[in-house]
């Protein structure tokens, strides 16, 4: 069956083909015209008119993503609203870790001072045998105090949290970027109008950041004891 | 000991919050000398303009990373026995390799502990030469 169209086929288009060589020997435009005329009407396969329909259907599929309103409130508000909220969140976490540094650098200096004095008033009051009740105090009041210190240390420390969720943050920030971007270029594709502005792409180096459950990474060392084994097997 | 508690530091790190603390623990091990630097680009005329003994680094910062300052660092002469630890979130294997082939003192994960902090660097210190002069 398959041959018999082929054979049909071909020897219809070099009929076709032939008289339109003909024609072009001879300077015969209206042959030319009338032979090619009927080859394209061969041509016009049951392929051909799938195509165009697949064609129309894509047409129309970019015409409806086109008048997508949805996407360009992403692209234009809601993508670069993100950005701006975690560039808040991010100053907001700097600015209360800075209070909190301000705030413990300046009692760890009182703390140090009433231990300090403490311990001295108590040499005093033993060697002047002093009320047992005002030693006893004397001797709270300095281990009260280098507590105290002890808990200030440990509300520093506690602020680097802030280093660790800003630079989450700013992996996410980096993210947001990126999908403004593409977004602005599908918008653009569709045929809508470019947006002005939108951000571009980031490259550089990847880095994989602090560690964040739940979140895949590539061979992870969650515990400093682990680095300092790797550390050691590379004689360090 | 006493004798290298005037050791000038320079502690680099894009947060301001991690220079505030790591200046606070240093001060602590009653090292009063540290400047801070807030990535390699800042860093490194810094090092290379000043006599500095020990240098921290976060490894992921805008500009220059640490990484490429630990090679700029070991590449000059005049600075490349400087003790360099880095003090990062970045914990994989493959980077914690770079970083010792790239010639790292020590390496310290975040979160961090004070107690791991003034380990590390008294160990770095401790396989050090006495500062001349």
């Amino acid at each position: 069956m398959a041959m018999s169209e082929f054979a049909r086929r071909s020897a219809s288009y070099s009929q076709l083909l032939g008289a339109m060589s003909e024609a072009i020997a001879r300077g015969d435009e209206a042959a030319f015209d009338a032979a090619a005329w009927i080859l394209e009407g061969e041509l016009d396969s049951p392929i051909r008119s799938g195509v165009r329909r697949v064609a129309g259907e894509l047409q129309a599929a970019l015409d409806q993503f086109g008048k997508s309103s949805r996407l360009v409130d992403l692209a234009e508000r809601d993508v670069p609203d993100a950005r701006e909220r975690l560039a808040h969140v991010l100053k907001l976490t700097d600015e209360a870790a800075h209070r909190t540094l301000d705030l413990v650098e300046q009692s760890q200096p009182l703390a140090d001072g009433l231990a300090r004095r403490s311990e001295e008033l108590l040499n005093q009051a033993n060697r002047h045998c002093s009320p047992e009740g005002l030693v006893d105090f004397l001797k709270t009041t300095a281990t009260t105090a280098n507590d105290i210190r002890a808990r200030l240390d440990e509300v520093l420390m506690t602020q680097g949290y802030q280093d660790i969720t800003g630079q989450i943050i700013r992996g996410v920030m980096k993210l947001v970027v990126e999908l403004e971007g593409a977004l602005a270029d599908l918008i653009q594709i569709g045929g809508l109008r470019p947006l002005a502005g939108a951000a571009s792409a980031p490259n550089g180096a990847i880095l994989h950041g602090p560690i964040v459950p739940g979140v895949q990474h590539i061979g992870p060392i969650a515990a400093q004891t682990e680095v300092d084994a790797l550390l050691s097997g590379l004689g360090m | 000991m006493d004798a290298r508690k005037d050791l000038n530091f320079l502690v680099v790190d894009d947060f301001s919050t991690m220079r505030r603390i790591v200046k606070n623990l240093l001060h602590d091990l009653g090292y009063a000398n540290v400047t801070e630097a807030d990535d390699g680009n800042t860093a490194l005329p810094l090092l290379k303009a000043g006599s500095f003994d020990f240098l921290i680094t976060d490894w992921n910062m805008p500009g220059m990373a640490g990484l490429d300052l630990l090679k700029q660092v070991r590449a000059d002469e005049r600075l490349k026995k400087l003790p360099v630890l880095m003090l990062t979130a970045e914990a994989s294997r493959e980077q914690i390799v770079a970083a010792a082939q790239a010639g790292v003192s020590g390496y310290v994960i975040k979160p961090f502990t004070a107690a791991v902090l003034k380990e590390k660097v008294e160990k770095i210190l401790a396989a050090q030469p006495a500062k001349a002069g």
